[in-house]
């Protein structure tokens, strides 16, 4: 076997998603270049990805919420960006981790709208969802009654 | 700060919600991250080795999988560390790191059997249950103490 | 030349630490590794069309990739399926795929369940099989050996030669295996002799086998082939199944291989090597503790009855425990090799042919195939005759010696 010798140690990557009305992918990418301070920034289809220092990393994504806080969504990134490893060029087709984002992505706007309501409401009178697995069956007398009528 | 694990280990959802609501969310990244940045052996494109099916056995038996045992290798640290959890149990379409259905029924008997706070959920699937489903997240999290 | 470009469906191997060994195992054969491009939404409708509910999400996913190859949507030429040994969800999608693929398009396919043990060096074969497939379909289309061509295969346990000319066998060389470049020199010498011509003569030459490396680049061969096409080739040829389906089976000295055959090229196929109780080796430790020759042991299993010899193990050391302590309860000589016949054809046959189509004709090859109990339990357990061609030992030797004409006119 080769040895491995890594790349990038000691930073972090993050993905900041946007999903905004109010604001592109490369509007916010030019509002994080203002605030980089030689923290890597990368434009991506959804958002970007930051690459630093762990703090520097930290402080920007902070500012950059501020600019939309209920359409901007951050996680970390295993890799750096670009990396051969991970890209769509190399592999063929996505990463699998690409789908999962896709998927989320399509539904992120129910978060930003719970995110929004949630603010706007007075604190001890939010919804809560009913547990998964909850949803009662069809009573067995219920349903022996619904046979019978329907052979009448 | 609580370590929150979350499932799908990969969600941005659940990963951006603990930390705007001030918890440490415990994601796959972190610990592919670690790999990633560690010299060893070149094991493209995760940088988990043939040796981490056998880390894995402390988890898995030798007869599972080493996919499993691979998997559990990731896994199993961030569920001795995790101090709280957020289940979404529709997560159907996550690939990769929660590629395979048993590590994923693994990795939830092990956060049960661990006996602390759980919330499970479904994705919303409306803006009505987008609501519920930030609130009950963020109920879950402020209950958790800390100092967020 | 292009590189031959090879879908990868899997589960697993990430995790398993082996995703590199796939990728160093289809470079080694001037191949790439790629993974399907599809979208979320293709994902949802071809996994429900396919209609196999698992619930691994990256089955899914091998599952929808899979559609858009036999859909034409992603351009391949070859398709490798790897999943996680022992896991039973991945075995059933796996198995269909393969099927599926198999049965809806062109292209090779391959399927494997790997361990985190599991090699570069064990996929090579394989892999090389594939791209001659997809890279090689003109050559493999040869039915009919011209001029005077010679064929070696070097394999683990003997050494076979076969010389060609016009469409027929004029000399063959069998030995058993020492060093890998005498044995063939030695083979290739009583080959020439039988057939009474000079080396010189030779018009073009081909190896198989595990020694087809070194021996092909010793005597200058022209094709160097891994035994998975060559053997389908030679099958056909020599069985006279050229045009239509065919299944070949080859029980071996390391490693047992099945292919199920479409006019004589492979469509899909298994290599086994992980126990010695289902290989050639355990039939000849059976014939060794019965004091018989192992061409005498074929002849004894056809008049024993296995059943009346208690087997628990295909392993090759308590197996061969149970044939013992079987003679020594007064079990006869006959239904000892008969059980010891039964016991490799069992175990090839669950271990292995589940993962293969079988279609008739079923045809046996290789040097076991000259075990009629052997042949005779595989063909119970079949529930088929099968046919096992003349020269069928010399199997890898003619399908390279036939292929190898292809060279002469620089083909």
């Amino acid at each position: 076997m080769t040895g491995y010798t890594p790349r990038y140690v000691g930073s972090v990557t993050k993905y900041v998603f946007v999903d905004s009305p109010d604001m592109t992918p490369s509007d916010l990418a030019i509002r994080a270049y203002e605030l980089s301070q030689g923290v890597m920034i990368k434009e991506t289809c959804f958002g970007l990805m930051i690459t630093g220092k762990v703090e520097d990393v930290n402080l920007i994504i902070e500012q950059i919420r501020a600019l939309d806080p209920i359409h901007i969504f951050v996680k970390d990134r295993g890799f750096p960006p670009g990396d051969a490893r991970r890209c769509r060029a190399n592999l063929g087709g996505a990463r699998p981790g690409f789908f999962g984002h896709e998927f989320e992505i399509s539904l992120i706007k129910n978060i930003s709208s719970g995110l929004a309501r949630l603010r706007d409401r007075p604190p001890g009178k939010e919804p809560l969802p009913p547990a998964p697995g909850t949803g009662k069956k069809l009573d067995a007398a219920r349903l022996k009654k619904i046979i019978e009528s329907k052979e009448s | 700060m609580v370590k929150v694990f979350i499932y799908p280990t990969t969600s941005l959802i659940l990963s951006d919600l603990v930390a705007r609501f001030g918890h440490t969310p415990l994601s796959a990244a972190i610990e592919i991250r670690e790999r990633i940045q560690t010299p060893g052996l070149e094991s493209p494109p995760l940088q988990i080795t043939p040796e981490e099916p056998k880390v894995g056995l402390r988890w898995a038996a030798v007869e599972v999988p080493s996919g499993v045992r691979g998997r559990m290798s990731l896994y199993g640290p961030m569920v001795d560390q995790a101090e709280a959890a957020i289940i979404v149990n529709d997560a159907d379409f996550s690939f990769g790191c929660m590629g395979c259905a048993r590590t994923n029924e693994l990795i939830k008997y092990l956060l049960h059997k661990k006996g602390i706070p759980i919330l499970d959920l479904n994705y919303p699937r409306t803006e009505d249950e987008g609501e519920e489903f930030v609130a009950a997240i963020r109920k879950f999290l402020e209950g958790l103490g800390g100092s967020p | 030349m292009s590189k031959v470009r090879i879908a990868q469906l899997s589960c697993g191997p990430e995790y398993s630490g082996v995703q590199k060994e796939i990728e160093e195992a289809a470079a080694s054969v001037d191949a790439e590794i790629f993974f399907p491009d599809i979208k979320l939404a293709d994902i949802r409708s071809s996994f429900q069309e396919f209609g196999l509910d698992v619930r691994s999400p990256d089955l899914k996913l091998a599952i929808a990739r899979a559609k858009a190859l036999v859909e034409g949507r992603v351009d391949a030429d070859a398709v490798f399926i790897a999943t996680c040994f022992r896991c039973a969800e991945a075995a059933i999608v796996r198995n269909e795929l393969r099927r599926y693929i198999h049965e809806h398009s062109r292209l090779p396919v391959v399927s494997y369940s790997f361990t985190e043990r599991t090699t570069s060096g064990t996929l090579l074969t394989r892999m090389e099989a594939l791209t001659t497939i997809a890279r090689r379909r003109a050559l493999l289309a040869r039915e009919v050996q011209e001029g005077l061509t010679l064929g070696v295969d070097s394999g683990s346990s003997t050494t076979k030669a076969v010389v060609m000319q016009d469409n027929r066998i004029v000399g063959t060389g069998w030995l058993p295996t020492t060093g890998v470049l005498q044995s063939a020199e030695d083979a290739i010498a009583l080959a020439l002799k039988e057939a009474g011509v000079k080396r010189e003569d030779i018009m073009a030459t081909g190896t198989t086998g595990y020694g087809r490396f070194l021996v092909g680049e010793k005597i200058g061969a022209q094709l160097i082939q891994e035994e998975l096409t060559v053997n389908s080739k030679g099958a056909v040829y020599l069985a006279d199944t050229q045009h239509g389906p065919a299944t070949v089976i080859d029980i071996g000295g390391m490693d047992n291989k099945a292919i199920s055959v479409q006019d004589g090229i492979p469509g899909t196929f298994t290599m086994g090597g992980i126990c010695a109780g289902a290989s050639g080796r355990f039939l000849e430790m059976t014939a060794k503790r019965l004091g018989v020759d192992i061409t005498e042991l074929g002849p004894l299993a056809m008049k024993g009855l296995s059943r009346k010899v208690p087997m628990n193990s295909y392993c090759i050391v308590f197996g061969t425990q149970s044939l013992v302590n079987a003679l020594a309860a007064g079990s006869t000589p006959e239904d000892v090799a008969a059980a010891a016949c039964h016991s490799v054809a069992e175990q090839v046959f669950e271990q292995q042919l589940q993962e293969v189509d079988i279609r008739e004709p079923v045809l046996m090859v290789g040097g076991t195939s000259l075990i009629q109990g052997l042949v005779k339990a595989m063909g119970d357990l079949l529930q088929t005759e099968i046919v096992v061609p003349h020269h069928s030992q010399y199997i890898g030797a003619v399908g390279t010696a036939l292929l190898s004409s292809g060279f002469i006119k620089g083909e």
